[in-house]
């Protein structure tokens, strides 16, 4: 596995220069194709696919289940090389996975062998080193203290994603890529991790590509809502959430959320609807 | 009166008067149809067993033995032999843990080594232990060394497979998770694979004491000299049936106590795991 790509060595793109900070994070996706073959069989997770997420920008990826959303965020971690096209952040295509875009997934991937302070200082001690007391703030901040030396399995469900939260926090990533993070967690839980969510992405603006297939999660948390066909996945429609911040759980309520539902939904009907026409097609 | 036929009534739907048995005692019970089964056996004369003796003469002679009685003409006691056997055990396993697990986690982390290695060790892979007993003393300088080696390759392939299945099933999702947070190869083998492949280890070395312990015995038997596997074999030669079975208890007991160190080891190491 190789390291940080170097940030000088493409010129292939006209993306804004590439950052020295680590702190912008622009993705854009050109042109992203992928396919698999399984035993023969041709499946096409994701085809002729663009999309572009300004740095510091909140995207949601919303789509039905199938519809290539996980292919399209293993391919921006660098975990999948596209079948065509490419995937480009902060001007330089993507192939490899980089501390500089953290995953997190809906089942947590902690590593069960260390203790969750061990686990949030991991990425740290690869490449900058272990600050003293930072794992313990961020911990602390997640509501994790007195949970150091626990191991993962010691832990709730929600508490063990509290942690894959804070273990990509502590790695300072220029891009955060979730994929359905809370889909796996009771109502409350989601509630406050969703909370939780907002104040961290409001106060350190980076970049979050957000998977769900949960529509106010995704208008709840997102700058712009990208609503995904059944496969193969493209782009369908990109709604602009106009929705002042910070925002709270209470936003659902309101008749512009309710609106920007209504609109999403109707998407995802239509796109449904096709998706069962084609299979029985088939 | 009346109350007390209430009372026994009662007892008898709660089944309160009669205790169940504890575990400690059905346990024990085990035991003791175990011994009564080889009292039997030895008393009715049951295929050869007439000739073998019952466990109380055996209890006898396991308490002579214990006291520091000679066991051979050497003037060695069964603590000496004991030494002996188990001395061998420690020294072939640590030298098969040694060499399989980085060999195991060499095969298993590289396609090319895997195909340069693999296919050879999969050929003696079948070869019992013990028929590499002539082998090992045509080649090696002394019979006891001889006897060590024999019990190594007993140990090895239980520990070099374990571990090479070990980390082919480690999950790509923990070292994708790795890359993300920055680690390269180096620190994705020992902060990933390493540690996720231990619990696979510490089976295949669980095994690897257990096949150890049965390969010195069959190896003390041809080329032993000392050991309990040589004392079961004299005892056998000169049909002093007592001596064989203090020999097996003897065995049996340092089976069990390797396995249990083993296993409370393998614990302590694992200990993140779930299911502790």
């Amino acid at each position: 596995m190789s390291k940080h790509d170097d940030p000088t060595d493409d010129a292939s793109t006209a993306e804004p220069a590439p950052d020295t900070t680590g702190k912008t994070g622009a993705i854009a996706l050109d042109n992203l194709n992928k396919t698999y073959d399984p035993e023969g069989e041709h499946v096409v997770a994701v085809e002729d696919m663009d999309l572009d997420v300004a740095a510091e920008e909140f995207v949601a990826l919303l789509g039905p289940s199938g519809c290539g959303k996980s292919t399209v965020l293993e391919c921006i971690a660098g975990y999948l090389e596209p079948t065509e096209g490419e995937v480009v952040v902060d001007g330089t295509p993507v192939t490899d996975p980089d501390p500089k875009r953290g995953v997190v997934f809906q089942e947590n991937r902690l590593f069960p062998w260390k203790t969750i302070k061990e686990n949030v200082e991991f990425g740290p001690r690869m490449h900058e080193g272990v600050e003293e007391g930072r794992a313990e703030s961020i911990l602390d901040e997640m509501g994790l203290d007195g949970f150091e030396d626990a191991y993962p399995s010691e832990l709730s469900g929600g508490m063990q994603q509290r942690a894959e939260l804070a273990r990509l926090l502590a790695n300072d990533p220029a891009i955060m890529l979730m994929d359905e993070p809370f889909s796996a967690l009771d109502a409350l839980t989601k509630e406050i991790m969703q909370k939780k969510l907002l104040e961290v992405w409001e106060r350190d603006n980076r970049t979050v590509l957000f998977i769900t297939h949960d529509v106010e999660e995704a208008i709840l948390l997102a700058d712009r809502v990208a609503i995904m066909t059944a496969r193969p996945g493209q782009i369908k429609d990109v709604i602009d959430v106009d929705i002042d911040r910070p925002r709270d759980p209470e936003v659902v309520t309101t008749d512009r959320f309710t609106e920007l539902r209504e609109r999403a939904l109707s998407v995802i009907r239509e796109e449904a609807e096709r998706a069962l026409e084609q299979e029985d097609g088939a | 009166m009346s109350t007390t036929t209430i009372e026994r009534i009662q007892r008898r739907f709660e089944g309160g008067t009669v205790p169940m048995l504890t575990k400690r005692v059905r346990q024990l019970l085990s035991i003791v149809l175990f011994l009564g089964l080889w009292s039997a056996l030895v008393r009715f004369g049951v295929l050869g067993f007439d000739t073998f003796v019952g466990p109380e003469t055996t209890l006898a002679a396991l308490l002579e033995a214990l006291s520091g009685t000679a066991m051979t003409e050497g003037g060695e006691t069964i603590y000496e032999h004991a030494a002996f056997s188990a001395f061998r055990v420690l020294v072939a396993v640590t030298i098969a843990v040694l060499v399989a697990i980085p060999l195991g986690l060499t095969i298993g982390t590289s396609r090319r080594w895997e195909d340069a290695l693999f296919p050879a060790l999969e050929v003696f892979r079948p070869v019992p232990p013990v028929a590499w007993v002539p082998i090992a003393l045509l080649l090696l300088p002394t019979f006891r060394s001889g006897v060590i080696f024999v019990v190594f390759v007993g140990a090895f392939f239980p520990i070099l497979i374990n571990t090479i299945e070990g980390v082919k099933t480690v999950e790509a999702e923990y070292v994708q998770a790795a890359a993300s947070l920055g680690a390269g190869s180096r620190d994705i083998f020992r902060h990933v694979i390493v540690p996720a492949t231990l619990p696979s280890i510490v089976t295949g070395v669980s095994l690897g004491v257990g096949l150890a312990w049965i390969t010195v015995v069959a190896a003390e038997m041809i080329a032993g000299g000392v050991g309990i596997g040589y004392i079961i074999f004299q005892a056998y030669r000169l049909l002093q049936t007592e001596v064989i079975a203090v020999g097996m208890i003897a065995i049996g007991f340092l089976g069990y106590v390797s396995a249990a160190a083993v296993h409370r080891t393998g614990h302590y190491l694992t200990r993140w795991q779930e299911t502790n």
